[in-house]
Order: C-alpha cells, then sequence, then structure tokens
C-alpha cells in the first residue's frame, strides 16, 4: 500500500459520463492484483474531504488505468484532471479475487462493474477459458466491449435493457442458459446491488463457487474508519475495503 | 531546533499531535504509512466491555469540508482490543491511550480498570461524547452531574492518568469541563463530534438509521475552536483540543488559545500521513513565528 503522486498519462473522455484514466504510478502498478482498488484525491482542496475509491481497470506497469462514471462532485473533478497533472493515489487496497487453476469462469458484469473483472480477465491473459455474461442499460454502459474483445475470451454474452447493443433485458435473463450449456465452476461478479442480489438468489440451486466484488462509500479505504460496513448472513458487519471489496456471494446480506 | 514537547503535567509528550480515536483504527493500519513514533500518542478506537456490530450502512455522509459518521462504535471487544495493544506496543514506543466506552457506568468503570491494569497503555481517555450510541444523540458529557458522578467511580478504580472527553453537544460545555475536573479528571479533550442531520429528499428520511449522526473535518473548526478558548479560560487541568486540524498552523491556533495538545482526527482519512506533515509543518510554523517552545504561545490569545 502506498501513497503515490501518478502522472495522468492520458484522460479520455466516453459517452454516458465514463471517462478513462491512464496514469503512471509505478509502484502501485506493481502490486496491483486483480480486485485491488485505489483512493484518489479528486482535488487539492479540503472540500471534497475525502478521496474517491475506484476499482483498477488494467495494469501494465508503470500503467493503471482507471474507468469511472461521472456520479457527483468527487467524480466531476476527477473528470476535469488533463494529461500532465498528477494525482495522489492510495493503493492497491482491498483483496483480490481467489486464484483458480483449472476451472470454468463466469465473469458477470453490470455496467461499471466490468471494472476489477477486466483486470481479473486481464491478468489471466488466454491461459485459461473464461466466459463474460455482460449488461447495461444501454450501449453507453457497454463502451469498454471493443476493449475487452481483445482479451480473446472463450465467450461474450452481452445484454441491454434497451436493447442498443446484445440481447434486450437484464444479463440476468440470459444467466439460467449459460449456466445449462456453459457449466461454469465459478462466477466472479460485480454490479449494481439489486444484480448481485439477484445472482446471489438465482446461483444458490446451482452450489458454484460464487465471488462478488462489492461497491461501497468509503472514509479512508484502509479499514481504519469501520464506515464502509456490510451486512452478512452470519449477523456481524465486514468492511468491504479492508476485509473485501471481493465477497463470497452467499456471505453477503442482499436487500430484500 | 524548536522544542515540540507537550507537558499534559502527568506526562510530557515529544510533540502535542496525538491521533483522535475513531480516526486511527488500532494504529496498526498506519504502520505502513509512518513511524508511530514520530507522533506524541496514539489513541485507541472508542471500546466496550463485548464486540459491538456498529450501525447498519450507511455510516457516513460527507458534507462540506466535513463528514458525518455513524459508526456505532463497532469494535471487538476489550479482550481482544488488549491483544491488539501488545501486537502494538511490541512494534512501536508511541505512548498508547484506550478510548473507554460504556453503556453504563458499570461498564466504563468495569473497561477502564481492565486498561488501566495494562503496562502496555499510557493512559484512558473517557468516551462520554459519543453521539452515535443512542438514538437522539444521547450522551453522559451532556449532563454536568452524571459527569462528575461517573468520572468519580472511573477514577476509583484506575491508577493511570484519565482524559474526560467532552461532548460539543451540552448546553454548557464549560459546566460539564468543571464538574470532570473537579470530580478527578486528570485532563480534558474536546471536541466530539457536532450532532448533524443528513435527509433524503426523495426518500424522505434521514440519511442514517439514528437519524442524527457525527460531524467532524475542517467545516467543525472555528465551532470547535472557540469551545477550546472558552473551557481553556476556566480549566485548570490541561485540555487537549480538537476539531478540524489539517497543518500545522491550526496546532498553533489550538495552542494559541490555550489548549496544551491536539488531537487529529478526519484527515487521517484522506492523508494516512497527514500527522507526520502536520508536525513537520508546527516545526517551521514555529521557526516563522520565532518561539523556541509551545509555551511560548499557550494560551496568550489576546481577547
Amino acid at each position: 500500500m502506498q501513497d503515490e503522486r501518478g502522472l495522468i498519462e492520458e484522460a479520455r473522455r466516453l459517452d454516458g459520463g465514463y471517462h478513462l484514466l491512464k496514469i503512471a504510478a509505478p509502484q502501485i502498478a506493481a502490486a496491483a492484483r486483480p480486485g485491488n482498488f485505489v483512493m484518489v484525491r479528486v482535488s487539492p482542496s479540503l472540500d471534497p474531504l475525502l478521496r474517491r475509491p475506484l476499482g483498477i481497470l488494467e495494469k501494465r506497469p508503470p500503467y493503471i488505468w482507471l474507468y469511472y462514471q461521472v456520479l457527483g462532485r468527487g467524480t466531476r473533478l476527477l473528470s476535469e484532471l488533463r494529461h500532465g497533472d498528477s494525482l495522489d493515489i492510495l493503493g492497491p487496497l482491498g483483496n483480490s479475487f481467489p486464484e483458480i487453476a483449472g476451472k470454468r469462469v463466469l465473469l458477470i458484469a453490470g455496467g461499471r462493474g466490468i471494472v476489477p473483472l477486466f483486470h481479473y480477465a486481464q491478468a489471466c491473459g488466454e491461459r485459461r477459458p473464461l466466459l463474460l455474461l455482460y449488461g447495461g442499460r444501454s450501449r453507453a454502459d457497454l463502451l469498454l466491449l471493443d476493449r475487452i474483445k481483445s482479451l480473446r475470451l472463450q465467450g461474450i454474452f452481452v445484454f441491454s435493457e434497451d436493447g442498443s447493443i446484445g440481447r434486450k433485458g437484464l444479463l440476468t435473463d440470459g444467466l439460467e442458459k449459460i449456466l445449462k450449456e456453459e457449466r461454469p465452476d465459478i462466477t466472479l461478479s460485480c454490479g449494481p446491488e439489486a444484480m448481485l442480489a439477484r445472482l446471489a438468489a438465482m446461483l444458490r440451486p446451482y452450489r458454484l463457487e460464487n465471488h462478488a466484488s462489492l461497491e461501497a462509500l468509503m472514509g479512508c479505504g484502509f479499514g481504519a474508519c469501520h464506515g464502509c460496513a456490510v451486512g452478512t448472513v452470519s449477523g456481524a458487519y465486514r468492511k468491504v475495503c479492508d476485509e473485501g471489496p471481493v465477497f463470497p456471494l452467499e456471505e453477503v446480506r442482499w436487500p430484500t | 531546533m524548536a522544542d515540540l514537547s507537550a507537558d499534559l503535567g502527568f506526562r510530557v509528550l515529544k510533540n502535542p499531535v496525538i491521533t483522535a480515536s475513531g480516526t486511527f483504527g488500532y494504529g496498526e493500519e498506519f504502520l505502513s504509512f509512518y513511524d508511530l513514533d514520530l507522533l506524541g500518542a496514539v489513541v485507541m478506537k472508542g471500546i466496550f466491555r463485548q464486540p459491538r456490530p456498529g450501525n447498519p450502512p450507511p455510516r457516513l455522509h460527507e458534507t462540506p469540508a466535513g463528514l458525518l459518521n455513524s459508526i456505532g462504535l463497532a469494535g471487538p471487544g476489550s479482550e481482544k482490543l488488549q491483544e491488539i495493544i501488545r501486537g502494538l506496543h511490541a512494534r512501536t514506543p508511541v505512548p498508547i491511550i484506550v478510548n473507554v466506552c460504556g453503556e453504563d457506568d458499570d461498564e466504563f468503570a468495569e473497561v477502564a480498570a481492565i486498561f488501566s491494569a495494562m503496562d502496555e497503555v499510557a493512559m484512558l481517555e473517557l468516551n462520554i461524547s459519543c453521539p452515535n450510541v443512542r438514538k437522539g444523540g444521547a450522551c453522559p458529557a451532556q449532563d454536568p452531574g452524571h459527569t462528575a458522578r461517573l468520572v468519580r467511580r472511573v477514577k476509583e478504580k484506575i491508577s493511570k492518568p484519565l482524559i474526560v472527553k467532552l461532548s460539543p453537544n451540552a448546553a454548557d460545555i464549560v459546566g460539564v469541563a468543571m464538574a470532570a475536573q473537579d470530580a478527578g479528571a486528570d485532563a480534558l479533550s474536546l471536541v466530539n463530534t457536532f450532532l448533524g442531520l443528513a435527509v433524503d429528499l426523495e426518500a424522505r428520511k434521514p440519511v442514517f438509521a439514528n437519524t442524527t449522526a457525527g460531524l467532524s473535518g475542517p467545516a467543525i473548526k472555528p465551532l470547535a475552536l472557540k469551545l477550546v478558548w472558552e473551557v481553556c479560560r476556566k480549566a485548570y487541568v490541561p485540555v487537549i483540543g480538537i476539531g478540524g486540524i489539517t497543518s500545522g498552523r491550526d496546532v498553533l491556533d489550538y495552542i494559541l488559545v490555550g489548549a496544551s495538545a491536539v488531537q487529529i482526527g478526519t484527515i487521517n482519512f484522506r492523508e494516512p500521513a497527514a500527522a507526520k506533515r502536520i508536525i513537520g509543518e508546527i516545526e517551521a510554523e514555529m521557526e516563522r513565528l520565532n518561539i523556541n517552545d509551545l509555551s511560548a504561545i499557550r494560551g496568550k490569545l489576546e481577547a
């Protein structure tokens, strides 16, 4: 874990309020593992006060790539940064997806939930049969498809709610068919809470190994503030930042 | 070279910078950022007798230059904290202060006794001011009578120095401060967080399950500084100033109104090595002001 001064190599504005940052951060890039995230200080000003947690999309030392959507003041300030600007980045933070040998893995990504799964797929290279089920509201939520195609996955199944790309519907509409036909052993998922809750219910009878990466509001990102608690089925809370962000899907208490 | 030492009467700290309870975990979370021995002291996150799950999420809400929190004193319980403290003490000689909590006076006294008996613990801070435990934010530090009873009770059970942490949500914080010191507090620390409210306009509900939450960060500094000044004018025990500190200059502001030391809190989240930077800034600032030690400005506000 380092508090590193990153240098923005490229800042690209994409459709739908999405942005892609390529940042030179050699120490973080060297240490980052799939599923890790960083806390970025969006402004030198004390307002906004807190850093923002962002998943690492990809790493090729000395670079990391961050892919995010402008959702509020913090991410809007971040989107104003340009090539040559510097940015304080704390990371890599959190746990990572488990090492998996010789199993068929289904990646399930809703919208910007693609971020840690992309990193996982990139790290696997072509060594492993990976499938991707990828959904969003519309084409703008699935902008990384071209970049994903370069990863040569074994299969990509795309859904959009408005039908502007792939099949029309929610990605969960396509899940049963994929589970039956492709017979994955493991799922790794990331996306909106409602999607993950639905996945947890749908996957239960299949008895696969399921891991989900969670998003949370965070104060510090390294376990000090206890602000990012998530409820678990045991009744205890766990910290998304340093006990996660990857949890067994069944362990999380999802809203009903 | 300037002398940064901070005299609490019962103990001299190497500098006035203490990390505040709830903002520094159990110290170990910060070991990878800097040598904790640079600090005057560290305060552990507040502890009860038994493990506590804390409040349901959301627990945080960012405000302009501030942070509302409703963590609810989540923690592993006294036994586990003893283990953590032994581990931390083995890695750094920084003085360790335990922030003692309780659901009732009995529990405060019991937890205080447990940690007073530990050689690794330098002093105790009595957290009678957390606004996130009871609905509505009620806490003993809102009542001078209750504060006095509780401090006397705890003092009977311990041999270590006792800091009493005060609430800005008391009608008369100076009255509570006087009650605490007359009952035997060795020092006072203030302020804990200000009670605040955030609402969800769409849902027409409070953001937090506990309705109100505690505000901290740079936004509260002028409010906290004023209360510290008021208490320092009356107190005969040392005062530790807390609230919105982000720079060496902020630290000297608190010393100027009479504080003997300070605690830095929310800035630790934004900048894990903030305390290290701030200690360096105090030194630079003292040089600029041409003062050799903190007593040259402590309580010297001309007002």
